[in-house]
């Protein structure tokens, strides 16, 4: 059977013509210095659960300190605007999730609402979730959780700004919103 | 002329900005990936695009093929990761099957060859697991190691041999009715 | 500057400012004392002839505000911002937006350098750059070396990679980092492979060692 299997197959007519044009129109490759540098490729992971059960993952490998954090970035509520300009679109609702159960209160502070320590009240939900949802127009914003009114807590499971101006490294979320990107340039 | 030159020279050229003597390469492997990517997704336009990008991205990422002399075996590498792809995005259990075009164009091609046969193999491994299909072909068709299935695949020895394993075992049930009415 | 005169020049600069950006340092009022709402009210109008925005300024001060820092450690974060800001309004030119600005200032604190940024306004001219750029200063807080970071943006980027998945990938390199991968190697590592897609594979990223070439 397998004899049967390892006769090669002969491709339709055309088929080299066709790859070949699809090779002259791709972007040059990469030089060779680029990949002496970008080293062995790696296969790339890709978590086998959704969204949030993913976000819970990530939280149990960041828990250090008391707080466990989650957050995940749901689609754009309207559509972006196809904009020239890198200012366009509309944006996407965030959503911000601590899990802190000896907590009073939790609010949200960053860069998006003055680093006001009470206008975003987050909602407690049950063992101690506390979630909001918060929409953002495109761009990076350095924010914290504020417990209890007064201890600054960074988001675990979020990317941190470089270096801490005041002492207590903030996060920093993304949120895209631009017009599709084409390849090439030099390298 | 590109026909003598060995997979590593022809590797070494298109890196370093030579973009058409990679047809040399295409010319090469194209019959033998093609074989590897119709058995895979069991269609053969399907397996023709896969095939495409597989190339097409083999061309782009032409200076990360660190051994140039085993080309065929970092293109595969490639393959397999195209022809999951293009499996992924189809439906479950849609198209999965030969069509009957496909068998005579076969036929046409290998007349040495017994088209029936092959499209009932062709039907038996479009119904195994893909996993199990993927690794009994690595295995049985492209004559790899176990080492380097691991490295193509991303999965640990131990759960490739079983997939080979499970996939001969079914393929055998699946084939042995099929053989009693064709010599019965 | 004693209270008073803080006070009396800080209104003199705000009464000179134009409309918008003096709403914006307002917001600074109440939450922080006259001194240091002079000095910041100061920095902003200086910073504003380098064609550096507002907000982000006002931001920074309101988060020392927020965390009870000192007028004289506010003042110092907002100078280092305005200094990163007027950088990376060189760097990427008049065009750029706000939030391109408040990136690649990130992207300038982390060691991307301006050329770095330059090199990305002028490959890709018409396009928005914040999420290269942010996800540059990402990697870096994370370990990444900033070459490499820089490099590994670069590369992805002459490949096509969309913003979407310059995030994905940079969330990848998090989670191999925090499974215990070198941060420079992973970065690289991970992206060769979105380049020459590599097998996809669920779970621990971490590869077993290679053997070694003969």
């Amino acid at each position: 059977m397998s004899a049967e299997l390892r006769l090669p197959v002969e491709a339709s007519a055309g088929f080299e013509a066709r790859v070949m044009a699809a090779v002259r129109r791709a972007p040059a490759p990469l030089p060779e210095r680029v990949w002496a540098w970008l080293g062995e490729p790696r296969a790339l992971a890709v978590s086998p659960l959704g969204g949030l059960a993913a976000a819970a993952v990530l939280a149990l490998l960041f828990a250090g300190g008391t707080w466990a954090a989650l957050r995940t970035a749901r689609a754009p509520v309207a559509a972006p605007a196809a904009a020239a300009q890198p200012a366009g679109g509309a944006g996407s609702v965030v959503t911000f999730v601590l899990v802190a159960p000896r907590a009073r209160t939790v609010a949200l502070a960053g860069d998006f609402d003055g680093w006001d320590r009470t206008r975003l009240p987050m909602r407690r939900g049950a063992s101690g979730l506390w979630t909001l949802d918060v929409p953002l127009a495109p761009g990076r914003y350095q924010y914290a959780f504020v417990v209890d009114g007064r201890q600054f807590v960074a988001d675990p499971s979020a990317p941190r700004a470089v270096g801490d101006d005041f002492g207590e490294p903030n996060s920093v979320v993304t949120v895209s919103g631009g017009a599709p990107r084409g390849a090439g340039g030099a390298l | 002329m590109s026909g003598d030159a060995s997979d590593g020279e022809l590797v070494r050229r298109v890196a370093a900005g030579d973009t058409e003597v990679f047809s040399g390469l295409v010319a090469r492997h194209r019959a033998r990936a093609l074989r590897y990517a119709v058995a895979m997704l069991g269609d053969r336009a399907d397996a023709e695009e896969a095939l495409q990008d597989a190339f097409v991205r083999a061309y782009r990422g032409i200076g990360s093929c660190r051994e140039p002399d085993r080309f065929g075996a970092w293109f595969l590498r490639i393959l397999v990761n195209r022809c999951r792809t293009r499996a992924a995005a189809r439906r479950r259990g849609a198209a999965l099957f030969v069509r009957d075009d496909l068998a005579v164009e076969r036929a046409a091609a290998r007349p040495d060859g017994d088209p029936e046969w092959r499209e009932e193999i062709q039907r038996a491994l479009a119904r195994l697991d893909a996993l199990q299909r993927e690794a009994f072909l690595l295995k049985h068709v492209e004559e790899r190691e176990y080492e380097e299935m691991a490295r193509l695949t991303g999965a640990r020895i131990p759960a490739l041999k079983m997939r080979v394993k499970r996939a001969c075992d079914r393929l055998r049930e699946m084939l042995r009715e099929v053989d009693h009415d064709r010599t019965g | 500057m004693n209270g008073r005169i803080a006070a009396v020049a800080a209104a003199a600069v705000l009464l000179a400012l134009p409309p918008a950006l003096a709403a914006q340092v307002d917001r600074l009022a109440g939450r922080v004392d006259e001194r240091t709402l002079a000095a910041v009210t100061a920095l902003v109008d200086s910073a504003r002839a380098s064609g550096v925005p507002a907000t982000p300024l006002v931001n920074k001060a309101l988060e020392g505000a927020s965390k009870g820092a000192s007028g004289e450690r506010i003042a110092a974060a907002v100078r280092a911002l305005a200094g990163d800001l007027a950088g990376a309004r060189v760097a990427l030119g008049p065009g750029a937006s706000e939030p391109e600005l408040v990136a690649g200032a990130a992207a300038l604190r982390a060691g991307a350098g301006p050329a770095y940024l330059a090199r990305l306004r002028s490959t890709y001219p018409r396009e928005s750059l914040v999420v290269p750029l942010a996800v540059t200063a990402d990697l870096v807080a994370r370990g990444v070396p900033a070459d490499t970071a820089t490099r590994t943006v670069l590369a992805l980027m002459h490949e096509g990679v969309q913003d979407a998945d310059l995030v994905a990938f940079r969330q990848s390199v998090e989670r191999d980092i925090a499974l215990g991968a070198p941060a420079g190697g992973t970065a690289a590592a991970l992206a060769g492979a979105v380049i020459t897609g590599e097998p996809v594979m669920p779970g621990n990223n971490i590869p077993p060692p290679r053997p070694r070439k003969p």
